[in-house]
């Protein structure tokens, strides 16, 4: 391969290992938004608490002398994921369902309060400093005519892709397959229509909730591993650009969401290899605008592509 | 009668201890201190507190200046721009002539102005806006280096210490880093070095793997960073994973321990110019025992460049025999002078010609050492 191909293709597994992340916390807004119509802007900050979680939890387990790193990161994903639900099903419990029904400005306003409620909670508790973490997984391959170019991927980027994938095709199964995904599916349909036959409507939006914030909860420990630093504030910046990627794809739509995260990813890692990278974001934005547009429904979010 | 005389007597106690003490003011120099001693950045104040104090007890010690004792006086701005304003007029009601300060380059500029009207000197220890003297002032002064300086320091470093085959220059678009990578990649090209790339990077960015690809291909083996350490550490830490094995060089705003936390091993012997170790210095062992006896902290940057600004004015009055601050300004401005600082000597406008930073190595465990 000649040095621009290879060139090429580390800038694409680059955007791939960044858009996968993405994808994760779009689910989040997608889901939502396909069954209330709500944007949750909060959800950059569960995404940040779990980051959190996961950097408490693994310097807490190996300051008790554990060393066996594939344990350590199941229990933190397990707590973080469990920790990050319950702040998902508490905001939702707390700031939203008591809006139920109102004008649909105002859970948007109760939101937009939760995510600086959230930051400024965290920045409080832990200090609104950068808290790094060393590294953890490391290594990895690299391959290529090392006098041409080298490719370089890292165990951590094979991680995050595995980890994303099995995520997604677990939640593709749990919606098209489970009884509570067909009910997901319903309410997403007609919310109305839905209770009137007997469904648990109130539920099931809490359950969206809960599986949203899990999602945010491994992009949490997944990016946490993968940069080794967290702080308040990384859930705004990141919560802005999952919401991109969801809108990008078609928002209420997941597959979109899973769309829309990898192509703002290459995205910006193919600005970056051919432009000075400060136009990184004014292109993923400018992609945005352009999409509202010309095609303001998304990619895929054509009404009858399934939506949750 | 009796009664009159022994009033009499203590009037003229009375007029004789009070001629004393009047003789005795008379050989007191009052050296106006002005920064802040409260608020948020009062510890800052407190350093150049530390150096005046200890400069003019040292002076008063082998017997004053042209004996007369010197005697610092505390003015407070608390580093607000409106309250330097009026910190500044009453030193000048106060008949004080010489001041050492203020600190914050945002309180220094609207006081010098005032100084400069009124014929005061003025010598700061800490402002480094290079905007301060850049208005043609006759009676202000610095004893520390400009923030500019560092990029000519570090390019001259690049040049002629370090250099590399290829050049990057990376910053974070803010005014501090940007104005810094500028002025290295334009110094570099002033010497046929043209840097290979020359790009921002969004402040509060997390991924920086796009860049160092790019940086790769590019072949570069020396990159200087214009920014603050907590994407520079990030940048470092990613650069390790990738197999991108640079040297990085970075400004004072990356010096920082918490730089270490973040990279990692990564962070070992990364290049960064900063202010001078004045208290590492062994001309200052004795001053710095004498602060330490004290219960004080010699550590901090403003300690000795304040000691040095009372040692500039003294000198001066010595040798000019005067207090007259217009004919010691000019004196300053024409001879060089011995301090705990080295040696100061000021350009036409009032900036030292040397600068006070060293081009310092990093290391995992959060210390520096003077690069070779």
């Amino acid at each position: 391969m000649s040095e621009f191909s290879l060139y090429l293709l580390q800038q694409l597994i680059n955007g791939l290992t960044i858009g996968s992340t993405y994808a994760l916390i779009a689910i989040g807004y997608t889901m939502v938004y396909g069954i209330i119509g709500m944007i949750n802007f909060a959800h950059g900050e569960i995404y940040m608490i779990g980051s959190y979680v996961t950097f408490i939890v693994i310097a807490g387990l190996l300051g008790m002398g554990m060393v066996s790193l594939p344990i350590i990161l199941i229990i933190a994903l397990v707590v973080a994921m469990f920790i990050a639900s319950t702040y998902g099903w508490t905001v939702e419990r707390v700031a939203y369902r008591p809006l139920r029904g109102s004008n649909r400005l105002i859970p948007l306003i109760s939101a937009i309060g939760m995510s600086i409620f959230l930051q400024n909670f965290v920045v409080l508790s832990q200090g609104s400093r950068d808290v790094a973490l060393p590294p953890q997984v490391t290594g990895g391959w690299s391959f290529g005519d090392p006098s041409l170019y080298e490719v370089s991927l890292s165990y951590m980027q094979v991680m995050i892709f595995v980890i994303t994938i099995i995520s997604m095709t677990l939640l593709t199964l749990f919606i098209s397959r489970s009884r509570m995904g067909r009910a997901c599916r319903a309410c997403s349909e007609d919310i109305g229509m839905t209770n009137l036959l007997g469904v648990d409507t109130n539920k099931i939006i809490a359950l969206t909730f809960i599986v949203g914030a899990a999602l945010a909860a491994i992009a949490g420990l997944l990016l946490g591993l993968y940069y080794g630093v967290v702080n308040p504030f990384v859930g705004f910046i990141a919560g802005l650009k999952a919401f991109t990627a969801a809108v990008l794809g078609g928002i209420g739509s997941i597959p979109g969401a899973m769309l829309g995260g990898l192509i703002l990813g290459v995205t910006e890692a193919m600005t970056s290899a051919f432009f000075p990278s400060e136009y990184k974001d004014v292109v993923s934005f400018g992609l945005l605008v352009l999409i509202l547009l010309f095609r303001p429904s998304g990619l895929l979010g054509k009404p009858e592509v399934e939506k949750v | 009668m009796n009664q009159f005389r022994k009033s009499l007597l203590g009037l003229s106690t009375a007029v004789c201890i009070m001629g004393l003490t009047a003789a005795a003011q008379a050989e007191t120099l009052k050296i106006g201190l002005a920064g802040p001693a409260t608020g948020p950045v009062a510890q800052y104040g407190d350093m150049q507190k530390i150096g005046v104090m200890a400069a003019i007890e040292d002076i008063n010690k082998a017997g004053g200046v042209n004996g007369m004792m010197l005697e610092g006086v505390i003015y407070d701005d608390a580093c607000d721009p409106k309250q330097a304003v009026a910190v500044a007029n009453k030193i000048i009601n106060d008949g004080v002539t010489q001041v050492v300060g203020h600190l914050c380059s945002s309180s220094t500029e609207p006081a010098s102005d005032i100084y400069e009207e009124e014929g005061v000197l003025m010598i700061t220890a800490a402002s480094t806006s290079p905007s301060i003297t850049e208005k043609g002032y006759k009676m202000i002064f610095r004893t520390i280096g400009l923030d500019s300086l560092q990029g000519s320091m570090a390019a001259d470093y690049i040049l002629k210490t370090a250099k590399p085959a290829r050049v990057a220059v990376i910053h974070d678009k803010q005014q501090y880093g940007e104005g810094l990578a500028t002025s290295v990649r334009d110094q570099l090209a002033e010497n046929g070095v043209k840097a290979a790339m020359f790009e921002g990077v969004t402040p509060g960015d997390k991924d920086f793997s796009a860049l160092i690809a790019k940086l790769k291909k590019e072949n570069v083996d020396f990159v200087y960073y214009g920014g603050y350490h907590p994407e520079l550490g990030l940048i470092l830490r990613q650069s390790a994973e990738k197999g991108f094995n640079a040297q990085f060089m970075g400004p004072e705003g990356v010096v920082n321990s918490d730089l270490a936390k973040i990279a990692g091993d990564a962070s070992e012997g990364v290049l960064a110019t900063a202010p001078k170790s004045f208290d590492q210095n062994p001309i200052n062992e004795a001053r710095v025992a004498a602060i330490k006896a004290k219960g004080e902290d010699p550590t901090g940057p403003f300690v000795f460049t304040a000691y040095a600004a009372v040692e500039v004015m003294a000198n001066a009055i010595s040798a000019t025999k005067s207090t007259d601050s217009v004919e010691l300004a000019d004196y300053i401005r024409a001879h060089d002078f011995d301090t705990a600082i080295g040696k100061v000597k000021y350009d036409e406008k009032g900036d030292l010609t040397e600068s006070t930073f060293l081009v310092y190595r990093l290391h995992k465990d959060g210390s520096k050492t003077p690069a070779e």
